[in-house]
């Protein structure tokens, strides 16, 4: 362990991290930490950046300022410690494989020997409740369990640090409202650490330890506005209790204010 | 359904054929009591089909040739995929090899004829390496084509995992391709067959295309007309083949039927 890891124990640290596509400013310098066991929620009305603020701090596009750092170190493109989940699962998920053959290809690419991954791979699908559906192949699944599919995929590979991407973003309220307490659940047992992007307020507050709130785009010249806010709404949440709270009602408020400024 | 499954719809793919055979009889028998003996009737090659298959001829040859063009296939598309898959992946082995390719590719595979005949002789290797060049190119640009399309969600999500190269071009790109690929095995086996027998008319003694020169040379239109036919006919069973093969894949790669 060296000495800068002392200093800086957050798993991730975003260091006045900016995106320029063609010169247009798409993302302005955002600063923030994850701390181990944190679910930090980026929320944000759309063409905020906030994915690609997200796909920035996972190492999949590389900044045009800032630096991205995880466990003090930079970081310089994907890891295998870093899980990423997206949107669009009937996209991510590889259609040829079984459910199991596809949360095997995460313990593929991290080399777990043929022997070692059929109990692995069990144990994931467990906690996500697939464990009778090994054998499908994703089409044959609905949009909520093809993306419990690859949320099992991302759980195998036991990341330091599972990235979400608006995951629920195209499911079916009620189903949406399951798989975030499901979510919530995993994140409570197995101590996860989670980056999530959402446009939905609700599920920002409902899910986070912390929300970042980004404004839409301010104009050139203009720096974009973050704004971060503790929840401090005891757990275990439930769907119906914890969104009458009034914190959830004061906060749902308060970012509400900050986001639709950036709409006037 | 009740319909598509009734006798008579069965046998209507079967008329034109039949039509077509009972003409080409007419008009050969009268060409034949005019005194031509350029063309014999349909009767008279089912005799010399016959002839051949019984005599083991029939079966050499089509072995010879099949073999000879599924050898050169396999070599001209595994190459073709590798170099695809490559080529496709990589903008800059692509622009490496854009000029070579443009220049190499037009180049009739029939006026390799020459050269490899000088490099191999007769027989199978000359033939083998005709076919081969014959099917690579096709087997390149498409298969180029179909990696550039795979969903670069995909090619992400192979990133985020981790993959190793070797890995990402086995486990996502080239069972991504499969469909395409199929696209691609297709259009090969057609070149493969179309090559293998024009070389063995303009050059190597061997396989259908010979006998049926020969059958050509030696005034026997009767034996050619059945080379010809068998031809046609080798080639339909192939085409069917690979269609079976390839909704049995696609079943297996979890296409719903």
């Amino acid at each position: 362990m060296n000495a800068r890891e002392i200093q800086a124990p957050e798993v991730l640290s975003v260091d006045r991290v900016a995106i320029r596509y063609d010169g247009r400013e798409v993302l302005s310098p955002t600063s923030f930490e994850v701390a181990r066991g944190e679910f930090v929620c980026i929320v944000g009305p759309s063409g905020c950046g906030k994915t690609t603020l997200l796909r920035a701090a996972s190492g999949l596009v590389a900044p045009s300022g800032g630096e991205v750092r995880r466990r003090g170190l930079p970081m310089t493109g994907p890891s295998r410690e870093v899980a990423f989940v997206f949107q669009d699962y009937g996209r991510a998920l590889l259609p040829w494989r079984t459910v199991e053959g596809n949360v095997s290809l995460a313990l593929e690419a991290a080399g777990v020997p043929a022997g070692l991954r059929a109990p692995r791979i069990a144990e994931a699908l467990d906690k996500v409740g697939l464990g009778r559906h090994a054998r499908k192949f994703p089409l044959q699944l609905s949009g909520g369990m093809q993306q419990r599919a690859q949320i099992a995929r991302c759980l195998a590979q036991k990341p330091e640090l599972m990235m979400m991407d608006e995951p629920f973003g195209a499911l079916d309220a009620l189903t949406r409202q399951g798989l975030q307490d499901e979510l919530a659940r995993l994140v409570r047992e197995d101590g996860l650490t989670v980056l999530f992007v959402t446009h939905d307020l609700e599920e920002a507050i409902y899910l986070g330890d912390r929300v970042i709130a980004l404004q839409a785009d301010p104009g050139p010249g203009r720096p974009s506005m973050a704004r971060m806010i503790a929840v401090d709404i005891p757990r275990p949440r439930d769907q119906l209790t914890t969104k009458e709270h009034p914190e959830f009602l004061r906060l749902r408020r308060e970012l509400f204010t900050f986001i639709a400024q950036g709409h006037d | 359904m009740t319909e598509r499954s009734s006798p008579v719809s069965l046998l209507r793919p079967w008329i034109l054929p039949a039509l077509l055979l009972a003409a080409f009889e007419w008009y050969a028998r009268r060409a034949a009591a005019l005194g031509s003996d350029a063309l014999a009737p349909p009767s008279a090659a089912a005799r010399a089909f016959a002839g051949a298959a019984l005599d083991g001829s029939l079966w050499q040859a089509t072995a010879f040739t099949l073999g000879t063009a599924a050898l050169g296939l396999l070599l001209g598309a595994v190459l073709g995929i590798g170099g695809g898959i490559v080529l496709g992946l990589s903008r800059r082995a692509a622009d490496l090899s854009l000029l070579s390719i443009e220049v190499l590719r037009p180049v009739p595979s029939v006026a390799l004829i020459p050269l490899a005949m000088l490099m191999f002789g007769f027989g199978v290797r000359m033939e083998l390496a005709i076919v081969a060049f014959a099917t690579f190119w096709p087997m390149l640009i498409l298969v180029q084509a179909a990696v550039r399309q795979v969903d670069p969600r995909l090619l992400e999500v192979s990133r985020v995992l981790g993959l190793s190269r070797r890995d990402r071009a086995w486990k996502i790109v080239l069972p991504a391709i499969v469909p395409r690929l199929f696209v691609a095995l297709r259009l090969g086996v057609a070149v493969a067959l179309v090559v293998a027998v024009t070389v063995e008319i303009a050059a190597n003694p061997n396989g259908m295309g010979y006998a049926m020169m020969i059958a050509q040379q030696s005034f026997d239109p009767a034996l050619m007309l059945a080379w010809l036919g068998w031809i046609g006919i080798v080639g339909y069973a192939i085409n069917a083949a690979m269609q079976r093969l390839q909704r049995r894949v696609a079943r297996r790669m979890g296409a719903t039927p």
